[in-house]
């Protein structure tokens, strides 16, 4: 017991006896664990981000100037079971009088004499969606409704967002395999030259009649120290980029976004650090071991 | 007990030992001479199995050259102390932590550890060094160190590879004597040296090593 306990604390006292190179591998370390907390986090987010992009999806449909209340209601009603519809909502023509009075603040009928302004419809789409959103289709349904004068919406727009989040969508898990892959070469890599300054050390024991298991254990503690140092200081940066990222969308733009994160990202990255320490200190150590 | 039977190792660079016979008594105490690159370092080497004979078999007590692999060379070594010429203590550890390491190895618990290292201390007249960085000494107190951390764990042999190559005539002299006190308690002792004036009339047998062939001086 006096053996195990000695060769965790000589890995927790290495930490401390070579401080520099700990210094530059917490560094590193937590350099690679950030971007990785940064992916992570960005990935956990993108689809509250689509989903926002998409409550602000508007399509504009106008109706024939001689359609009835009554007539439009019920068009309302079938365009609202159109699938992809979220909800549908009428502007009969004094809701257009309001709502011109409201932006210009004029009434059109003292302009005019008359309401030129049609009845109308503002239809949202169904932002749930997992896959990519295809405006098109939801359109040709509508259009094919009589008695419709007019749609508008910002077709361009909708499509290169949708886009966009589609190529996001299908590459993300690919480029966080290689950020993760980059990650883990950068701490295998840290470690392997911090076992490689001291293999003289490792020599020396071997000279002394250690056996493997005793060499290579300090270095294994001490790689899991210097990772579970590095991923501590990840959490409260991840966690004041995440705060200042909001602060700066609630403050400086128009967004009423706010990016959230998730505690299960830390627990993520804590069991990625243990392995990976683990894994680049045991094949480090066993590379100078003959 | 060491023996050597018909034992040939040769180097990638091409120098070595060639067709060497020799054997050691449990309890006795042999110098080794030679001059520089006479193969001295080589025989060592093979006696504590950093090297395995290209030819021939070295036996040292129970374990044989042609049975050994990484998990008994740690147990041959644990009855083995040894002395370099460069010392070879960890630089990041005090003399404390350096001469208490074999102990650790072994699985010795702490409060023997530390009086044991004190003992051995007081042997080598290093009281109150224990704190010092090997940096922080001089060349003979850190061989005498090096002395320290080969005897602590009481080994049946000290393998001494040119203790005095770093060292003045006083602390070179002053080292053979603490070896030759060691010896007194019945530990085996082999010594390289390529200082034929520091061994001569001690009355101790001599190997002399020449161009890698071994003959009795």
């Amino acid at each position: 017991m006096d053996k195990f306990f000695y060769l965790v604390f000589e890995g927790v006292k290495n930490t401390w006896r070579h401080k520099m190179t700990a210094l530059t591998a917490i560094f590193s370390l937590f350099i690679a664990l950030y971007i990785v907390g940064l992916m992570a986090t960005a990935g956990n987010n993108s689809y509250k981000i689509i989903q926002y992009f998409r409550s602000k999806y508007k399509i504009e449909v106008f109706f024939n100037p001689n359609i009835s209340n009554e007539e439009a209601i019920g068009f309302i009603h079938k365009i609202k079971k159109i699938k992809g519809v979220r909800t549908a909502t009428l502007i009969d023509k004094d809701d257009a009088v309001r709502i011109f009075n409201d932006q210009f603040g004029e009434n059109i009928m003292d302009l005019l004499g008359y309401n030129p302004l049609p009845t109308s419809a503002v239809i949202n789409l169904n932002k749930n969606t997992k896959t990519t959103m295809r405006v098109e289709p939801i359109i040709k349904e509508i259009r094919a409704i009589s008695e419709i004068d007019e749609i508008r919406y910002q077709g361009n727009l909708i499509r290169k967002i949708e886009r966009n989040y589609k190529r996001l969508a299908d590459n993300f898990p690919y480029l966080s395999g290689i950020i993760v892959l980059i990650a883990t070469l950068i701490i295998y890599n840290t470690i392997k030259l911090s076992v490689y300054a001291r293999r003289e050390t490792i020599k020396t024991l071997q000279l002394i009649g250690a056996t493997r298991s005793f060499i290579k254990m300090p270095f294994l503690i001490e790689g899991i120290f210097l990772g579970l140092i590095a991923v501590t200081l990840v959490f409260p940066a991840l966690f004041i980029t995440v705060e200042g990222t909001n602060y700066l969308l609630s403050h400086f733009t128009s967004f009423n976004f706010k990016v959230g994160f998730d505690s299960l990202i830390y627990i993520w990255l804590l069991f990625l650090v243990f392995f990976i320490s683990l894994f680049g200190s045991y094949r480090a150590a066993s590379s100078f071991l003959k | 007990m060491i023996e050597f039977q018909n034992v040939s190792y040769t180097h990638k660079k091409g120098y070595g030992i060639n067709n060497i016979n020799m054997s050691i008594d449990d309890g006795a105490f042999t110098f080794l001479i030679g001059p520089t690159g006479s193969g001295k370092t080589t025989l060592m080497r093979l006696i504590y199995f950093d090297l395995i004979p290209d030819n021939g078999l070295v036996k040292v007590n129970e374990f044989l050259s042609n049975t050994m692999n990484y998990k008994t060379i740690p147990k041959a070594r644990k009855k083995i102390g040894m002395v370099f010429q460069d010392y070879k203590l960890l630089s990041d550890r005090n003399v404390f932590e350096n001469i208490a390491l074999p102990l650790h190895v072994i699985g010795f618990n702490i409060k023997e550890i530390s009086d044991r290292v004190d003992e051995t201390l007081e042997l080598v007249g290093l009281q109150g060094r224990e704190k010092h960085f090997p940096y922080e000494l001089s060349g003979g107190e850190q061989q005498r160190a090096c002395l320290a951390r080969a005897m602590i764990k009481e080994p049946d042999i000290i393998l001494a590879d040119e203790p005095t190559g770093n060292l003045d005539p006083v602390a070179s002299f002053e080292l053979v004597r603490l070896l030759e006190t060691i010896h007194e308690t019945g530990t085996t002792i082999l010594m390289a040296s390529h200082n034929y004036n520091l061994i001569k009339g001690r009355g101790l047998p001599i190997y002399e090593l020449k161009d890698g062939v071994l003959r009795i001086r």
